[in-house]
């Protein structure tokens, strides 16, 4: 297994910059995701370790190895696809073995690692099938399939779980979680769903605008955002978020103070305001009311809480649980 | 090295597409303007009188005027054979994608009948002789148009596949009746593959040669085609005026090319490409 | 008591919709070809036929000339389709890479579809004039001695295929250009970075993949090349002799010289010849479509 290293990685296109110097270190064996809004570079970044797109400046090293420019073959890497990229035209044991066929390894060599990969994967009995007879969940599995007969020294994974619905996609989550204690490779992987950045990473980079925002655990980013950005990004329902004149009576440019954070009464507290929705989950519940001079505030309390709309609620933050943000 | 590969093959591509396309077009245009002993030499030097207007005239005035008479036939037989064509296909395209019924399969069976198999063309000079309408324009307008309804409506057929049908409810809500909902809602929505269809059916019937040839000989209704092609045998040694000919009649489609090309090119495609 | 009667709901779909157009189509199409089997099998003047069972059939079948015109036809529609196939798809792999002046190229390869076919055909043959013709005079420029284009019986046929080719490549061209566009870019990226080599790609991704287009092509150009008449009455009248004949122009010449029977045979014989290559080929193409 290798490390990746980017070191002051730009990529520019004309005079337009989309990405503004990335420096990262993924160590061996770790399961790093890139994770950030549309448009924020997230593919971009992870198609240039891939060579799929150009490096503007800057050095990539995989394994300690210099691949700045070096063609996707030759990188030790394999990828999967958003849209999977499985040639309609073959079969699944095709598919998967095609790289070995492109290289010209002989018949048996190919048979039988296509089984052995297949196998892992629980494909054997969909070897002879073509990709248009299989689910999307097993479609996945044979993008990963390809990706693993490559012997890879990293893994990269563009939104694999964006094309699946939402039940699939949990199990989809647990079975590459698996597939990477499975191998202990290093495996890349970006979307724009925290929730899967949250449970699948040992290390979140967090991008924006062409730039990385923080770089750290998951809890590490949810108890200590660097950024208002990062903190509204990680956690859901959003964190609070308050700037402007309220912010600096605060005493910071930005005030923050997650919904699981407060502790809601019927009598005392130190906001109050009137409920405009309450929405219930069953174990949780989301309460919507306006604070005034603070703005919108979103709470969650227990399921069972009585709230109604148009009632007036107090909301008191615990203590510690304040963020104050310089930006 | 990889970065000027697009410009050295390109400009290679370019240096062969120029000479095998361009060149004959230049070689018309060349000799179209050239005096009749420059022209019968049939090279490429540039012409000693350029003779453009007094050629353009010749071949105008020849066999009194019948390069006129014969554009003037082609574009009545086009202009009147695409309307038809046009209202005809579209009615059978709607109706063959919309209505589930069991005349479906013989519709389909009839417009594969029409794409790929040859007219017979003496049994139709018999039926329009015995009808009265051989070597009229009129005959010549239904065989055209008989003949093209097949790719027409293929077209219309895969196009109105795309207008949802939701439109046709809607309008029969609101209390259009069945030849309201098409005139009124379908076809309007039908304006870019009409547009397409025209453009393609009237290039395609304005350089018919065959058609022409057997069902409209004779002077009085003569065609652009049929014309050029007699002017082969009466200017066998005025190559000037034949070329001038062959570039007044290149004009037309050149024109429409220029301004629709994108119609074209979708057109061509759709029916083609399987859909 | 008495139960409401449910008048059948009427499709708003009219099947009358169906009857102008089939009137027209079935009056001058259907209906001679229908008529031309019984009139193949007659002497026929055009208002008396007299019955003589297959000998205009016999007569195709025996005569060289008529003959010698089947054999060119199926020659013919061998060659233009087969050479526009390939020639269609390297043009369209070329158009659709990254180059100068890709749109104009593409211009200037689909111009001669819509130009005037009897236009082109004076036009080639006049460059192919054995002495005077540009063609040979720029040969002889560069040493070579350039044959009798269409005055050698053997290469007459295959030169107006040449110009079949010229005028009709563009259209092919732009069939494959849409069906390479279809191919998703992400086939290209995965195989990179399996390590294909470009030729790897267009046999393994770019052929199975533009098969629709392929076959649309292949068929298209087919259909055409066995009805072909215009380019070639043009250019060479079916001449020299009847070495570049084809059924078309054996139809015309039959009837031209008043053997209407003889001609309707052709007519036969030519949509016998279409539907017995086309039906089970359209088949074949149907049963090795790719889904995507």
């Amino acid at each position: 297994m290798s490390g990746v290293q980017l070191k002051d990685i730009r990529k520019s296109f004309g005079a337009l910059e989309i990405i503004k110097g990335i420096d990262l270190d993924v160590r061996p064996g770790e399961f790093v995701v890139f994770v950030g809004p549309s448009g924020c570079g997230k593919s971009t970044l992870l198609r240039m370790i891939a060579g799929l797109e150009d490096v503007t400046s800057g050095v990539l090293t995989i394994g300690g190895k210099d691949v700045t420019y070096a063609e996707p073959s030759q990188r030790g890497i394999a990828m999967v696809f958003q849209s999977y990229a499985l040639y309609p035209h073959m079969t699944v044991a095709e598919n998967i073995g095609f790289g070995l066929s492109l290289a010209g390894r002989p018949k048996a060599e190919i048979a039988a690692k296509v089984k052995e990969a297949a196998g892992s994967l629980q494909l054997t009995h969909l070897l002879d099938r073509k990709p248009k007879a299989l689910s999307g969940g097993q479609r996945q599995r044979v993008a990963i399939g390809r990706a693993i007969v490559r012997n890879p020294q990293v893994f990269l994974f563009d939104e694999p779980l964006s094309n699946l619905d939402a039940s699939l996609r949990a199990q989809m989550r647990l079975e590459i979680t698996d597939l990477h204690k499975k191998l202990g490779a290093t495996m890349i992987y970006v979307t724009h769903d925290q929730v899967e950045a949250m449970t699948m990473a040992d290390k979140i980079v967090v991008l924006n605008g062409g730039k990385i925002e923080q770089v750290g655990r998951p809890m590490d980013l949810y108890n200590k955002p660097a950024t208002p950005f990062v903190a509204g990004f990680i956690g859901s329902p959003k964190m609070n978020l308050y700037t402007g004149a309220v912010a600096e009576g605060l005493g910071c440019k930005t005030y923050g103070i997650r919904p699981e954070d407060l502790t809601l009464s019927s009598e005392r507290g130190r906001w109050s305001g009137k409920i405009r929705h309450v929405e219930r989950l069953g174990a949780d519940a989301l309460v919507y009311f306006k604070v005034e001079g603070l703005g919108d505030m979103v709470a969650r309390t227990l399921g069972s809480a009585t709230f109604l709309p148009g009632d007036t609620v107090w909301a008191t933050p615990i203590p510690g649980a304040e963020r104050h943000f310089d930006s | 090295m990889r970065r000027y590969r697009p410009i050295v093959v390109g400009g290679i591509s370019l240096a062969i597409a120029a000479v095998i396309f361009i060149v004959p077009f230049l070689f018309i245009a060349l000799q179209a303007v050239k005096s009749r002993s420059e022209a019968s030499r049939l090279n490429f030097l540039l012409p000693k009188e350029w003779l453009l207007w007094d050629n353009l005239v010749a071949v105008v005035e020849a066999r009194n005027y019948q390069l006129l008479l014969a554009y003037f036939n082609s574009t009545v037989i086009t202009v009147f054979s695409v309307t038809i064509l046009v209202v005809l296909s579209a009615m059978v395209g709607y109706v063959m994608q919309r209505r589930r019924s069991r005349w479906n399969g013989v519709v389909q069976v009839a417009v594969l009948i029409g794409l790929m198999m040859p007219p017979a063309v003496v049994p139709t000079i018999g039926l329009l002789q015995s009808i009265g309408l051989f070597k009229t324009m009129s005959g010549m307008v239904l065989i055209q148009v008989a003949y093209n309804l097949s790719f027409s409506t293929l077209l219309y057929r895969s196009f109105i596949g795309t207008i949802p049908r939701d439109l046709d409810e809607a309008a029969l809500i609101d209390g259009a009746k069945p030849w309201q909902i098409f005139f009124r809602v379908v076809m309007p929505l039908l304006k870019p593959v009409t547009v397409t269809n025209i453009v393609v059916q009237s290039i395609a019937i304005f350089n018919d040669f065959t058609n022409p040839l057997y069902y409209l000989p004779g002077k009085e209704n003569v065609t652009v085609q049929l014309t050029l092609y007699n002017f082969q045998s009466m200017y066998s040694s005025q190559y000037n005026l034949l070329f001038m000919n062959i570039l007044l009649v290149t004009i037309p489609p050149l024109i429409v090319f220029i301004f629709f090309n994108r119609q074209i090119v979708a057109g061509m495609t759709a029916g083609g490409v399987k859909g | 008591m008495v139960e409401a009667v449910r008048p059948k709901r009427k499709s708003p779909y009219p099947l009358w919709f169906f009857l102008p157009a089939a009137v027209i189509y079935g009056v001058f199409f259907l209906l001679p070809t229908a008529t031309s089997f019984w009139y193949s099998l007659t002497r026929w003047d055009l208002m008396t036929a007299e019955f003589i069972g297959l000998e205009n059939f016999h007569q195709f079948f025996s005569e060289p000339f008529l003959v010698q015109g089947l054999i060119n036809t199926l020659i013919y529609a061998a060659m233009t389709s087969g050479l526009k196939t390939v020639f269609g798809l390297l043009l369209a792999v070329l158009l659709t890479s990254n180059l100068i002046a890709r749109g104009f190229l593409r211009t200037v390869v689909f111009f001669p579809v819509l130009v005037s076919t009897i236009g082109i055909g004076i036009t080639f043959t006049v460059m192919m004039h054995p002495t005077r013709g540009i063609i040979n005079v720029a040969l002889e420029a560069t040493g070579i001695d350039g044959p009798g284009w269409l005055t050698d019986p053997a290469l007459a046929l295959f030169s107006v295929a040449l110009v079949d080719l010229w005028k009709g490549v563009g259209l092919a061209t732009l069939i494959f250009i849409a069906g390479l566009a279809a191919i998703s870019p992400d086939y290209y990226e995965a195989s990179r970075i399996d390590g294909a080599t470009r030729m790897q790609q267009f046999r393994r991704i770019t052929l199975p993949l533009v098969q629709p287009a392929t076959i649309t092509v292949i068929t298209l150009s087919l259909i055409g090349g066995l009805r072909s008449f215009d380019l070639i009455w043009a250019m060479t009248r079916g001449g020299p002799g009847f070495s570049s004949d084809v059924v078309a122009s054996v139809i015309y010449k039959q009837y031209q010289a008043g053997f209407y029977g003889l001609s309707t045979a052709g007519n036969v014989i030519l949509f016998a010849l279409i539907a017995a290559i086309m039906v089970p080929l359209t088949a074949m193409f149907n049963r090795r479509e790719i889904d995507q």
